[in-house]
């Protein structure tokens, strides 16, 4: 009996390996050479599958990342995060700031041969602007004459069209005539959306032009391999203008969601830098050569509803009760920078700007704090607190809870899945949100971007806060080129959100940064700039000192 | 016999249009949009210019008559979020590797279950017994995340070197080998369970005894006899097992970065894609379904005992 | 067993047969027991179904070690937070992500929380889950199963098929869509959630169980007697069904817990700082390279309970069918 049996398993293990060692099918092993070659192949991890690689249509950043090697930008940005001619090898600013002309290069290139032209960008931008793509996010270009008029026309729409602010003169001349002078749009021109698409091939081919075989791309890198949701590879495109400096081959990128098997593919040698890391690793990983950190352009906060919360003085109480430099420390552990205020470090005119905001102290201040909740006369004690469900925010909103409950507030964390966290934002908020967590990353480098946030009318003011002087302050920004002059109004929108009699509508706990491991073969030459995009142009393969 | 099939396979029609039905009421019941991914929210014009290139503005039954005539003309709409890719694309790419995935997890579970099982009876009550039983069990019992984990770190990572497998992804066949066995340890423990009871229950028949009595050598009894009588229940247990594999092993791609469906059905739910959702609840309840019809029909001529009564 | 351990619900026909197969096997009038033999002449001791049962249950030692493994874990988790020295949502980062010690037996957590008690508030809140789904899948189980082997003709065949629309739905992600609905993050919802989805299996043994005891010679002689069909469902058929619910509750108990823990992991379970055992493993799933343990302790917990009622479930199963045998 034993023997029968005995021999049964053994039939079965054998023929299990058998099997396996046949191969279920070959496949082809995607890239890696894993760090010990030489050979400018690197493999990283896109992290998500990009939503959408046709520019009118990205709105996430792996899309942005991938776009932004795959094409050409008029503009790019330095390292001050200042515009740097790219394809445009120069523009002129005229009209009191209300009319911009590109003039581009005469040596950008399609993957298909045709030239790049002015027309190219004319085209790409009125059909982002067009009800039809009806484009997320069309309103970057609501800056430019009858744009958000065509965006939003039902009929005569053809003539609405020729209306628009955008007009390729001769084939290396694009003119934009912006509403009212935006002195950051030059840098605003460096985002994906306002990257050109191939004509021909977006007629050709109509919704399925970004597929691999079907797309055409004008930059430095071309789209090699794409098997959806597992690989995205890029290949060094040879007839691209400035080949020469490019020194990177192929770039084989992985989509592994999950920060924790990225870091394990990494340790295993199969990905030469992942994207992002999870914080609970942060302890572990930080003090290894691989370890990098960058600064970022944007702030995570504790948004307050000013109805929910009408008393200013319990506002700037549960801002004093947060001890930042606990929650950098033991739970974001990436250095972050405890926040002065709502707009980031690296803004360009944040020194001008000086957020100094008496709320906000980095260990927090208990006692302060309980002597203004003292003065309350109806405090309300029971906070909903509303968050998504992505991994770290509900540490951080649990410390919070207990440092909150120090001042006699009972919080209760409601986790919710993104969809329905953003219909419970609004605006106008859900009325049971009495609290929610939210962290806003600059979409262009100046912080106009961050503080129109709190107009009335934002569709980003979650908090309830409407100040009509904020407002007016807001508006004169808009018409003040002069950065200094500018820089000046900002300080004292800062003032008016956070200063000594600030309304407080918000809680900000710290300032972006951003972790990655990176071999170090790679590390010398790679940066990922305050907007967390990476050119990889300027990556080289060197062997490490 | 005829008309038990015509009757049953006509019957899958109302069915599946009620599973529609169902799927896109409850859809519609979630709140949330699915056009806005960020916390950016969508100026109003652009959000209505967008329910109107999706018919998201049509009465709920007007869309749910163009989605029914889509699904019968196999096309089950464009997404909601993937502004480039279609339904249909999606299950075309990723449907694969999920149902790769799943039968690999079922030979897994299949050839180590069955022994494992088999060695429990012929063993029962003993020691031999408990301990398979015990492991099957904890193969069932401790979460596949908690062994894809341990799994991943120790073979991939901490003896990487040795073993030459991937931490992620599905593309070799060392790559494939992990994932496999993380989904397959539950069926396989359950698998060993059923053969053990299987085989113990077809032990106390008396055909058995009267081979026994015959003087047939036990190890005869136990192979031809038994085994292949026990069987039975096993193989037809199999088959839903192995749509449930397909159906929804979505923790365990999205630890291993596999993409397969059911990553995709999170991912869709989580951020409201309405047409993914439905395309892919259509497709996955049309195999369940299928295969329930098959399964019932194949039934019904296997063991006439158990068709049901009219 | 109804599970696998992707936390998938096997709703299949060829399953369902082969359970009912199983449950069909109860006997219907209890035999009374010989007394074991040597007795000759002792009086001859009658016994119940029940009874008998419970000894055979003891004799199965793989049983008896489960129930005590599961009663002591519910004791657990119950006692323990109430005498417990540690605040279970104190946050104390100097102490967090402490191996276990003397000081704490199974470890702290990223916030410096007592693993050991808040395991057993965990246990509190999943168990909980666990048995709330389970009876609210045994009472619509019940209710629809009754109710179609009982009026039988049309309206059985009716429900019937629509049942087979329900199986259509895949477990898990139609779990995500009600929890989407309801908000996830309460005790309640995810009951509903996990409970919306599982009450089928259960539904067809019922309606299957009373089919068969409809047709049984005593409920016929009960109702040409004149009893009431409602009497005759109470007196007869519920409890002859009974042992075949209570091997239910444990049969569903670990599919339950399972699709719990998974959707907790995917990050739709209990809000914070209440923990069931499926958020402390998502919690610590990110940290087990720095601190194993967290995500280590309520696996382990999850896997004791899950092979308690399995193995519970065998065990009576084995207990109330007296023609199982052991070889």
């Amino acid at each position: 009996m034993r023997i029968t049996v005995r021999a049964l398993l053994a039939a079965v293990f054998v023929a299990t390996f058998a099997a396996l060692a046949a191969g279920c099918g070959g496949g082809n092993g995607a890239g890696g050479d894993g760090g010990g070659v030489i050979d400018q192949v690197i493999t990283i991890n896109w992290g998500t599958e990009p939503p959408s690689l046709d520019p009118g249509l990205a709105t996430d950043t792996t899309s942005s990342d991938v776009l932004l090697n795959i094409m050409d930008p008029l503009v790019k940005l330095g390292d001050n995060l200042e515009p740097v001619p790219n394809l445009a090898e120069s523009w002129d600013v005229t009209n009191g700031g209300k009319t911009v002309t590109f003039h581009l290069r005469n040596d950008g290139k399609w993957t298909n041969g045709d030239p790049v032209t002015a027309k190219d960008y004319e085209w790409s931008w009125k059909r982002t602007i067009s009800p039809d793509l009806a484009a997320d996010y069309a309103y970057q270009f609501f800056g430019i004459v009858g744009a958000e008029d065509y965006n939003s026309c039902k009929s005569g729409c053809a003539a609405m069209r020729d209306k628009v602010g955008i007009k390729a003169t001769d084939d290396h001349t694009l003119r934009v005539e912006l509403t009212s002078p935006q002195p950051w749009f030059v840098q605003q021109v460096a985002h994906t959306s306002f990257l050109a698409v191939n004509r021909a091939t977006v007629e050709k081919f109509g919704n399925k032009w970004t597929e691999p075989g079907n797309i055409v791309t004008n930059g430095p890198f071309e789209l090699a391999t794409w098997r959806h949701n597992a690989e995205l590879d890029l290949k060094k495109w040879d007839a691209w203008r400035n080949a020469d400096e490019v020194k990177l081959k192929r770039i084989n990128g992985r989509m592994i969601s999950e920060g924790t098997t990225a870091v394990q593919a990494f340790e295993a040698g199969e990905l030469d830098m992942t994207a992002g890391l999870p914080p609970e690793e942060l302890s572990r990983l930080k003090g290894t050569d691989s370890y990098s950190q960058y600064p970022g352009l944007g702030t995570y906060y504790y948004g307050l509803n000013v109805k929910a919360i009408p008393d200013v003085n319990q506002r700037r109480a549960m801002s004093l009760a947060i001890d930042r430099r606990t929650i950098i420390d033991n739970i974001a552990q990436a250095d972050q920078l405890p926040p002065t205020g709502f707009t980031p470090k690296g803004m360009p005119g944040f020194d001008e700007l000086n957020p100094s905001s008496p709320w906000t102290p980095e260990n927090g201040d208990l006692d302060k704090a309980k002597e203004l909740m003292a003065k309350v006369a109806n405090p309300n004690k029971n906070v909903n607190l509303v968050i998504n469900d992505s991994p770290g925010h509900r540490e951080i909103a649990v410390a919070i809870q207990s440092m909150w409950k120090e001042l006699g507030i009972n919080t209760t964390i409601r986790q919710q899945e993104w969809a329905q966290f953003l219909e419970s934002l609004g605006p106008p908020p859900d009325p049971s949100v009495d609290a929610y967590r939210l962290g806003w990353i600059g979409d262009y480098v100046d912080a106009m971007n961050f503080l129109e946030l709190w107009t009335c009318k934002s569709g980003n003011n979650n908090s309830n806060y409407c100040d009509p002087q904020y407002d007016a302050l807001v508006a004169k920004a808009r018409q003040t080129p002069d950065n200094d002059a500018r820089y000046k109004i900002y300080g004292e929108l800062e003032d008016k959100l956070l200063g000594e009699n600030g309304a407080v509508p918000i809680a900000p706990i710290y300032w972006y940064t951003y972790v990655q491991l990176e071999r170090p073969s790679i590390k010398a030459s790679l940066n990922v700039n305050l907007l967390s995009q990476t050119d990889y142009t300027k990556v080289v393969e060197v062997e490490p000192s | 016999m005829t008309r038990l099939i015509v009757r049953r396979v006509l019957w899958t029609i109302p069915v599946i249009l009620l599973v529609i039905l169902m799927t896109f009421l409850l859809m519609r019941q979630i709140e949330g949009n699915p056009f806005r991914t960020s916390e950016r929210a969508i100026p109003a014009s652009i959000q209505a210019n967008l329910e109107a290139k999706f018919g998201l503005d049509d009465p709920w039954w007007k869309q749910y008559v163009r989605y029914v005539k889509g699904v019968a003309t196999f096309d089950l709409g464009p997404s909601l979020v993937l502004r480039n890719r279609d339904v249909n694309d999606i299950v075309r790419e990723h449907f694969p590797p999920s149902l790769e995935l799943g039968a690999l997890a079922m030979l897994f579970a299949l050839v180590f279950g069955i022994p494992l099982g088999l060695l429990a009876a012929l063993r029962a009550n003993k020691w031999p017994d408990y301990t398979a039983m015990f492991v099957a069990n904890v193969g069932f019992a401790v979460p596949s995340f908690l062994i894809a984990t341990l799994l991943i770190y120790f073979f991939a990572v901490r003896w990487g070197d040795i073993f030459d497998i991937p931490t992620s992804g599905w593309t070799t066949w060392q790559s494939k080998i992990l994932p496999t066995i993380a989904l397959g340890l539950g069926p396989m423990a359950y698998f060993a369970r059923l053969t053990r009871g299987s085989v113990l229950e077809t032990l106390q028949q008396d055909y058995i005894r009267t081979a026994r009595a015959k003087g047939l050598r036990r190890r005869r009894v136990v192979v031809v006899h038994t085994l292949r009588n026990s069987l039975i229940p096993v193989v037809t247990a199999a088959g839903p097992i192995l749509g449930f594999l397909i159906t929804g092993s979505f923790v365990i791609e999205q630890i291993f970065a596999i993409p397969g469906i059911g990553r995709y059905y999170v991912t869709a739910v989580t951020g409201r894609d309405y047409s993914v959702v439905m395309g892919l609840t259509v497709l996955l309840a049309m195999i369940v379904i299928v295969a329930n019809m098959v399964v019932d029909i194949l039934y019904g001529i296997l063991d006439p005992r158990t068709r049901e009564a009219r | 067993m109804s599970s696998t351990s992707s936390g998938e619900r096997t709703q299949f026909p060829g399953l369902r047969r082969l359970k009912e197969r199983r449950y069909l096997r109860l006997p219907t009038p209890p035999p009374p027991t010989p007394t074991a033999s040597g007795d000759a002449g002792a009086p001859i001791r009658s016994s119940s179904l029940w009874r008998d049962a419970w000894y055979r249950y003891l004799r199965n030692r793989a049983a008896v070690i489960a129930g005590i493994a599961f009663l002591a874990l519910l004791a657990y988790c119950v006692i323990w937070p109430i005498v417990s020295p540690y605040d279970p949502n104190q946050v104390d980062f100097s102490q967090a992500n402490d191996s276990p010690s003397l000081a704490h037996p199974l470890g702290t957590d990223q916030f410096g929380r007592d693993l050991f008690t808040r395991t057993a508030l965990g246990g509190r809140v999943s168990i909980g889950i666990g048995f709330a789904a389970t009876l609210v899948i045994l009472a619509i189980g019940v209710t629809y199963g009754a109710i179609a082997g009982f009026l039988g003709g049309f309206v059985d065949n009716a429900l019937m098929r629509f049942l087979d629309a329900l199986y259509g739905l895949p477990y898990l992600p139609f779990a995500i869509i009600i929890l989407a609905i309801f908000g996830g993050g309460s005790f309640w919802t995810m009951v509903i959630a996990l409970s919306i989805a599982s009450w089928f299996t259960t539904a067809r043994i019922v309606r299957g169980q009373i089919i068969t005891l409809k047709e049984n010679d005593y409920v016929r002689a009960a109702h040409a007697v004149g009893a009431r069909w409602l009497r005759i469902l109470a007196r007869h058929l519920l409890p002859n069904t009974l042992g075949v619910l209570v091997i239910a509750v444990f049969l569903e108990l670990p599919g339950v817990i399972l699709g719990e823990a998974f959707l907790s992991f995917i990050g739709l379970g209990i809000s914070p700082p209440d923990a069931s055992w499926g958020s402390m493993a998502q919690d610590g799933y990110r940290a087990y390279r720095v601190a194993p343990h967290i995500i280590i302790v309520p696996s382990i917990a999850i896997a004791w309970l899950i092979l308690c009622a399995n193995f519970i479930a065998d065990g009576l199963r084995d207990a109330l069918d007296p023609r199982t045998r052991e070889t």
